[in-house]
């Protein structure tokens, strides 16, 4: 059995960890009520936009805008890859790599353009040698609009200039604090599903219609992306709420073992010194007599 | 007391609601247009430059990034990507990106894809800047 000066400072260490991921916990929360906080005010926004593109989409010729060509081939894709920069955060950033990296595996490690957002993606498929056109890393503390349209950007170069014939996207979606889910979601070609019907006969458009298209289809990209990364920031938050409450309490499952073999141990010394005492006593009794 | 209308902008971020305004001029892919109440219904796609509103004899200047503006009936919506208003833009900012800007387009060679980005960000910081000397 360990000694009890031993036992002492594990039990020491061991609060001093669990102090550490309590900690931890605090923060995620905090950052994790900001994140939904921007998810929440993106929403007006970002509805409005695609009430109006789907709605107006199907009236212009697609055939007129790059980004909205449907080429008839795909060889080529753009992958972008969401993760965070930092861990502890339990299987967050490894599920969602291993299925992105399934992905790419299935379409051809050739066939694939990469762009990592967070550290821990782009880490995993350097070591790898997977082609990484583009990384964003060590922004995440300090995530604006900025970042999105940057990406955006980048990401509409890429399919205009033919390297990608579609992009898809591989992020942590914010389910509830317990639940993140991985989401595979096509960015380009644009796909069109059901908007709210505006009646738009009577409406002036300025300059034209298809003027008024080409403006929104990038504005509606870019917060696609916006959403893609407050998504993942969110999720992120909350998978590291959850395993630092998980590491907390096993901290404290530890501190009581801990704590349960230290007073076993002082017991035993306790009384293997009473044993002593009395036996001496005893001998010394009996010496006398 | 000639006619008011209803101007809301909104942006990724946040939702400014500018009440019941009299006037609006924003800058519209061609040039400034202006708006006052009883607008046909338009939809107009937005450049980056500078929003003016005047509501109740008060002037207010913003710059805006791109989008497009909504009006229709008594309201306006202007959906942009950024938006700064005149006493909030940080002049030393405008001014450093500005500079940096000028000296990235002197340093370009003819096919510079970062040219264009700065190109881009020479214009940002001029109508910020533009924008910062009205409040």
């Amino acid at each position: 059995m360990a000694s009890l000066k031993n036992i002492r400072s594990r039990i020491g260490s061991v609060k001093s960890i669990q102090q550490v991921t309590r900690a931890m916990k605090m923060v995620a929360a905090a950052k994790l009520r900001r994140a939904q906080n921007s998810m929440l005010q993106a929403r007006p926004y970002a509805n409005r936009l695609r009430d109006v593109l789907y709605n107006l989409l199907p009236q212009v010729d697609r055939e007129q805008l790059p980004v909205l060509q449907v080429r008839p081939e795909i060889k080529r894709t753009l992958m972008v890859v969401v993760t965070s920069d930092r861990g502890m955060a339990a299987g967050f950033n490894n599920n969602l790599i291993r299925r992105a990296q399934d992905h790419i595996d299935k379409l051809g490690k050739e066939n694939v353009s990469l762009i990592c957002v967070g550290r821990k993606g782009r880490d995993h498929f350097r070591r790898r040698d997977y082609p990484t056109v583009a990384s964003y890393i060590d922004f995440w503390s300090a995530l604006s609009f900025e970042h999105a349209t940057g990406l955006g950007a980048q990401i509409v170069g890429r399919y205009e200039s033919r390297e990608a014939d579609q992009v898809l996207v591989y992020f942590n979606e914010f389910g509830n604090v317990m639940r993140q889910d991985i989401r595979l979601e096509k960015l380009l070609p644009l796909q069109v599903e059901e908007g709210v019907d505006i009646d738009t006969r009577e409406v002036l458009f300025e300059p034209s219609r298809e003027d008024v298209v080409a403006g929104l289809v990038p504005r509606h990209l870019n917060v696609q992306v916006w959403r893609y990364l407050l998504e993942s920031y969110a999720a992120e938050q909350a998978a590291r709420m959850t395993a630092m409450e998980n590491a907390t309490e096993n901290a404290g499952e530890v501190i009581s073992n801990l704590q349960l073999i230290y007073n076993k141990a002082r017991q035993s010394d306790i009384t293997k010194e009473i044993l002593d005492i009395v036996g001496g006593a005893e001998a010394l009794a009996a010496a006398e007599k | 007391m000639a006619a008011t209308f209803q101007l809301e902008i909104v942006t990724p971020t946040k939702v400014v609601d500018c009440g019941q305004v009299d006037y609006l001029r924003a800058p519209g892919q061609d040039g400034l247009f202006g708006v006052q109440a009883r607008h046909t219904v338009t939809m107009a796609r937005l450049d980056i430059g500078e929003v003016k509103v005047v509501a109740g004899g008060k002037q207010r200047f913003f710059a805006i990034g791109p989008g497009y503006a909504d009006i229709h009936g008594g309201s306006v919506q202007l959906l942009v990507e950024s938006l700064e208003e005149a006493g909030d833009i940080d002049e030393a900012r405008a001014k450093s990106a500005l500079e940096r800007a000028r000296q990235r387009l002197e340093h370009r060679t003819a096919t510079d894809v970062d040219g264009t980005r700065a190109e881009a960000a020479l214009l940002r910081a001029t109508i910020r800047l533009h924008v910062a000397e009205r409040g």
